[in-house]
């Protein structure tokens, strides 16, 4: 027995399944800086329940709507499906119904009381923002100071609109503010008051830079001087506010990361002729994301790549084109940044405009007038493990004091610092725990598990064709569509919310092994089941002999407390129909909706592999006349061997009922999940009014 | 050795080629037609006639009592005994009160398994199988049993019987081997005569001969009377170790029905006379039609 | 493993058609493995108890429970109801687990649910086939390592009866002549002297002709045990 074996014991002292959960986390959630409880959400998106998914979101990720479009998604990158065929697109499920839902749609939910101690955050962007609403969360007044008109921070600021509409900024600003964070614009702090004033007369008790990086990085370019020679971010944040805005038509962007390629792709919809990047890395050292060039390529962005800028050409006073220099190398033997140049290879682009896109940097006017502290080089003096600047109850959080990186770090830094400063505020020491559980590992490539998932592509995103998108500042992309969203979602494969064998019931019978569609269990002393490998189907679960197996993933019993539920709220004839979700539209999941039968509650499940003889029984029990299962086609469902289990299953109900002088008959199998919600409604009506009445 | 203690044991002695018959004791107490049928159809034309032991497990009149009324009518009976329905103690009990009546020939029989028969939930009791039985016979009729005073010696009789001891082999069965190596074995318990289960292959059985030359033991070929062609088919489908050639299957059903008893006269004639130069002798089990029997003999070119 | 079968329905029901308050018992040994005695083998009889009660109007209370073994005492401690405060409680292990915990619990009454078989192995997923008789002595060192007396039907010491036909029992045709078995292995291994070998009788004081058996552990047993 390893330390790590569960005994119904052990059991029974956590909570339930979701503190099983926390043994092992799946990899999305795992690499997910907020760690947004990824599984969960999309499952919950898979069965068209938007509401509980977008606050499974929320709860962890306040900036959902915006991580919807332009989250560098880690979830994606380590989703496990991608071995198998291609991950699954989390970002756009996520965003489907984070739109779907706007900022009303998802639950507000304030604690009892909020009438601890006074906030104030200076930055209302991702860090900010998220520190503010956890404050919030727990009790505090917090009051977000913002020196632009609108919340967000560099989302609203500088991403162009055709990556990031405003009106789904706002959604997440809103939601936030609708917890009691208060957000007071076109304040700048150091200007129009000082930290100091916040502290001592506006009567806050901690106050939270979270300024981030609003400022250009320069380069003191010979000829650079000039109106057509400008700053990344004045560029971008003038074209936010819808700022008239003067470029030439022949464009050059000096960088290769992503806000490069934001000014060059809205260079192109402003009209310039012709738009290049020039960076010093090559094409696999541009740390760009991939998608990103690629898009901009099709806009006819170019990529010039491993020049380093030396001066900016003038004829008169007009700006002729940038001189460049080789790069011969831009990172040394440590991966340090530290460019080298053959000055004997130089060139001119010949152009009209020079956008600086080599960085950005924090704008440290909030120092004005307070005892803050830059050190040697700039930077706002701060102590990472208890985000405590050099004024105690001052703290850090964001891209100020971190790298710069996306939205969702943000967001995880600004909740840590509001850990700090409810530690501060109540007397505590301020000790964070990163502590995680393990994440789980991959699917072994050589597993029969491996080859026995069933592939399914990933649904493709609509993108507007690259002629017309270039034209303006719309959307580039679409929503998916309901049906894209639930196709997509139900391509996730539960990681880790499958089989946990409890070790002091297990028989060690091999029954697990057996009716395993993916050859996953092991009986060694007990049975032993690689949570890497296993799908999460249900089925050793549903027929373990001796109840030892949980499934992470869903509660024991739950399934019958939800039939119990469903057959009081019918009136006249009691049906169940446990029916195989995988193929079901969204609306059929609620299983009162418009097209529901009459008498009958359908229950949809992810799989009927999890449905166990004894709780067809139990339905019965619970009131139920009839008993339908509605398993998909034989080779239909997303488990092999799912629905010859189910048939066998049902059989053995029959059976049971027979022995006890009931009629078999109040136990029904259907074959038709996959065959459309008209042919499956039918299918069940016209079992339901086949079951005799009591 | 010893004198003959039977008629069987005797003509076999003699090098007579002996043919015995079978009755089956009835289903109740009315012994009368069985007995009229032995006395009037077998006595002349066997030397001895097998008396069944709960034949198929169907339940019916015992074997000792009905070998003993063959004997008060001078017919000399070969009492059957199978392992199926008694231990030790009843087995030896029984053949001592046999010999007390009279009967000396024994032929050991492990006995078809009571889901064969009629009494399906009956306890089988197999405390001795065939050979054991044989051995058991042979302790007897040394002065002793099978049991041990307190002392740990064996028990010492009060008078002590012998039998002219018989055992069964299936000689046409698809595995010959095993039954050959049993039937050692039972020859080194004591068997001293054997009749065996229906033979319709004389080819196979010629060769089975050969194969227990080395045992010196007398045969008897056994062949049961096939009625008419359903029965032949029964018996291949359903008798284990029983083959009824096609040849026979064809004249059975080609036969008239008046004409049925003749032509199966005939086959067991043919058959005794095609297998007579291997054995010492036939056992027919005439099953109801012991009518038959003085005309079989004569068929067989015995009379 | 001991393999034991659930009785007929109507069969147990009638035993408590009396009770308001019954218990079903699983056993967490031998009779999980087979699938019939488990955890969730009690909860579908519970299940059906339940059922069946309320089709016939009865007030009856049915619960469920599993402890690892009923054959031993010391898990007794872990069982999750009170048996005393059910009007019966049918166990579904064993006839082992059926009167010990009758032994161990005199105020309870435990009523079988099961109909115990044999000794088996699983000899395909859902089979379990019979393959030791617990004679108490045992002979598969001459016999090929197939056992004579659990599958040979007549238990049989000396080869194979009459009724073997074609390798299969005059018993069931589907049934295996347990001799012929033995016969085939022992010409493969070589060893056929084995069963030329005549075997006396059987010693059935080793199995059951000596009354209640026991296994005793010298080095085990405590003194008051011993007697």
């Amino acid at each position: 027995m390893s330390k790590t074996d569960l005994t119904s014991d052990a059991l029974a002292g956590l909570a339930g399944t979701s503190e099983l959960l926390e043994r092992q986390w799946a990899p999305c959630r795992y690499n997910c800086p907020v760690h947004a409880d990824v599984r969960a959400y999309v499952e919950l998106i898979a069965q068209g329940r938007w509401r509980e998914a977008i606050d499974v979101i929320r709860d962890a990720l306040p900036f959902a709507a915006v991580c919807g479009r332009i989250c560098h998604h880690p979830c994606e990158s380590n989703c496990r499906r991608t071995d198998i065929d291609s991950p699954v697109a989390i970002r756009e499920v996520k965003r489907f119904v984070a739109e779907l839902q706007g900022a009303r749609g998802a639950s507000v939910r304030k604690p009892a009381r909020q009438d601890k101690a006074k906030v104030a955050v200076i930055g209302a962007g991702p860090a900010g923002m998220s520190a503010a609403l956890d404050l919030a969360r727990l009790g505090y007044r917090p009051t977000v100071f913002e020196k632009f008109p609108v919340g967000g921070g560099i989302p609203a600021t500088a991403i162009p609109k055709y990556r990031l509409p405003r009106d789904v900024i706002q959604m997440d600003v809103d939601w936030i503010c609708a917890h009691g964070v208060e957000l007071v614009t076109g304040v700048e702090i150091g200007k129009d008051k000082t930290v100091d004033d916040l502290l001592n007369k506006a009567g806050f008790a901690a106050v939270i830079v979270a300024a981030g990086l609003s400022r250009s990085r320069s380069l003191p370019l010979p000829g650079g001087d000039h109106p057509r020679v400008m700053g990344v971010l004045d560029f971008l944040t003038a074209l936010a506010f819808d700022k008239p805005v003067e470029i030439g038509r022949d464009v050059v962007v000096i960088g290769g990361g992503n806000v490069a390629i934001d000014a060059a792709r809205s260079a192109v919809r402003l009209g310039a002729a012709r738009v290049r990047a020039v960076c010093l890395e090559d094409e696999q050292e541009m740390p760009a994301w991939q998608w990103e060039q690629d898009e901009a390529r099709e806009e006819g962005v170019a990529f010039i790549h491993r020049r380093g800028p030396v001066e900016v050409v003038r004829r008169g006073d007009q700006v002729a084109g940038l001189k460049t220099r080789k790069v011969t190398r831009v990172f040394d033997e440590q991966r340090r940044f530290s460019p080298q140049y053959d000055d004997s290879d130089t060139g001119v682009l010949e152009c009209d405009t020079i956008i600086l896109a080599i960085g950005q940097m924090a704008d440290t006017g909030f120092v004005a007038g307070s005892a803050l502290k830059l050190d040697s080089r700039g930077r706002l003096e701060y102590n990472p493990a208890t985000h405590q600047t050099s004024v105690p109850n001052v703290f850090a959080c964001g891209e100020i004091v971190t790298a710069p990186g996306s939205a969702v770090e943000a967001c995880a830094n600004g909740q840590r610092a509001a850990k700090a400063v409810d530690a501060f505020l109540s007397g505590r020491e301020i000790r964070i725990d990163d502590a995680l559980p393990p994440s789980i590992g991959k699917i072994d490539p050589d597993s029969p598990c491996f080859q026995a998932v069933k592939r399914a592509q990933r649904t493709a995103v609509a993108v507007e064709p690259a002629g017309k998108r270039s034209r303006d500042f719309a959307a580039v992309d679409h929503n998916l569509t309901i049906e894209q969203a639930l196709t997509e979602a139900r391509r996730c494969m539960s990681c880790g919310s499958g089989a946990e064998v409890l070790v002091d019931k297990c028989a060690a019978c091999l029954t697990c092994l057996r009716v395993c569609p993916f050859g996953v269990p092991k009986v060694i002393d007990v049975a032993r089941i690689d949570s890497d490998l296993c799908q999460a189907c249900g089925m050793c679960v549903a027929d373990c002999p001796a109840n030892a197996i949980i499934a992470k993933g869903w509660q024991p019993g739950s399934l019958i407390e939800r039939t119990k539920k469903e057959l009081a709220a019918l009136k006249g004839r009691k049906v169940v129909a446990y029916v195989c979700g995988h193929y079901a539209p969204a609306t059929a999941w609620s299983a009162q909706g418009e097209d529901a039968i009459p008498g009958v509650a359908e229950i949809y499940l992810p799989s009927m592999c999890r449905l166990s003889t004894a709780e067809m029984l139990h339905a019965l029990e619970a009131g139920a006349q009839g008993v339908i299962v509605v398993a998909a086609e034989i080779g239909a469902d997303r488990y092999p061997g799912a629905t010859e289990r189910i048939r066998k299953r049902v059989q053995q109900g029959r059976d049971l009922l027979q022995e006890i002088g009931l009629d078999a008959g109040r136990l029904v199998l259907v074959e038709e999940a996959s065959k459309g919600r008209e042919a499956v409604r039918a299918a069940i009506a016209a079992a339901a009014d086949a079951i005799a009445p009591m | 050795m010893s004198e003959p203690i039977s008629k069987l044991q005797a003509a076999l002695a003699a090098g007579q080629f002996v043919v015995t018959g079978e009755v089956g004791p009835p289903k109740g107490t009315n012994v009368g037609p069985v007995l009229h049928e032995a006395e009037e159809y077998l006595k002349n034309s066997v030397t001895a006639v097998n008396v069944t032991d709960i034949q198929t497990a169907v339940m019916r009149a015992g074997s000792m009592a009905f070998s003993h009324m063959l004997v008060d009518r001078d017919i000399e009976p070969v009492y059957q005994m199978v392992c199926r329905d008694r231990n030790r103690l009843a087995l030896q009990s029984d053949l001592l009160s046999a010999y007390t009546l009279g009967i000396r020939n024994v032929l050991a029989l492990t006995g078809d398994h009571t889901t064969m028969g009629d009494h399906k939930e009956a306890k089988g009791v197999y405390d001795l199988d065939s050979v054991g039985l044989l051995q058991a016979m042979s302790i007897l009729e040394s002065g002793q049993d099978m049991g041990l005073d307190m002392k740990g010696n064996p028990n010492k009789l009060d008078g002590a019987p012998r039998f002219f001891k018989g055992c069964c082999v299936t000689p046409c069965t698809d595995e010959i081997e095993p039954q050959i190596i049993k039937l050692e074995k039972k020859v080194e318990a004591g068997a001293q005569f054997v009749q065996t289960q229906a033979v319709y292959d004389p080819a196979a059985f010629e060769k089975f001969m050969s194969g227990i030359a080395h045992l010196k033991v007398p045969v008897l070929v056994g062949i049961v009377m096939l009625k008419h062609a359903g029965m032949a088919k029964y018996m291949n489908n359903f008798v284990p170790g029983v083959v009824v050639p096609d040849w026979i299957i064809k004249k059975l059903s080609e036969a008239a029905k008046e004409d049925r008893q003749k032509v199966s006269i005939d086959i067991c004639g043919q058959l005794i006379r095609e297998m007579k130069h291997c054995c010492q002798g036939a056992h027919l089990m005439t099953l109801g039609w012991d009518m038959c029997m003085p005309s079989i003999v004569q068929a067989a070119g015995l009379a | 493993m001991i393999v034991a079968e659930r009785k007929p329905f109507d069969e147990i029901m009638e035993m408590v058609a009396s009770c308001k308050r019954v218990l079903v018992l699983g056993c967490g040994g031998c009779v999980t493995v087979c699938l019939t005695g488990g955890e969730r083998q009690a909860e579908m009889l519970a299940s059906q108890l339940r059922l069946a009660a309320g089709a016939k109007g009865l007030a009856m209370e049915v619960d469920f429970d599993s402890i690892t073994r009923q054959c031993d005492k010391e898990f007794f401690a872990n069982l999750k109801k009170d048996l005393a405060s059910y009007d019966a409680v049918v166990s579904i292990a064993c006839g082992v687990g059926v009167q010990y915990m009758g032994e161990q619990f005199a105020s309870a009454r435990i009523l079988p649910g099961m109909n115990t078989q044999h000794l088996a192995a699983n000899t395909a997923p859902g089979v379990w086939t019979e393959y030791c008789h617990g004679c108490g002595e045992c002979v598969l060192a001459w016999t090929g390592g197939i056992c004579p007396i659990a599958r040979c039907s007549k238990s049989l010491v000396n080869g194979a009866c009459g009724g073997t036909n074609h390798g299969k029992c005059e018993v069931k045709a589907e049934m295996d002549c347990g001799w012929l078995l033995i016969y085939k292995k022992l010409q493969e291994t070589g060893r056929l002297d084995e069963l030329r070998k005549l075997r006396p009788p059987r010693n059935w004081r080793k199995d059951r002709s000596d009354g209640v058996r026991r296994l005793v552990l010298k080095d085990m047993v405590e003194e008051e045990t011993k007697s």
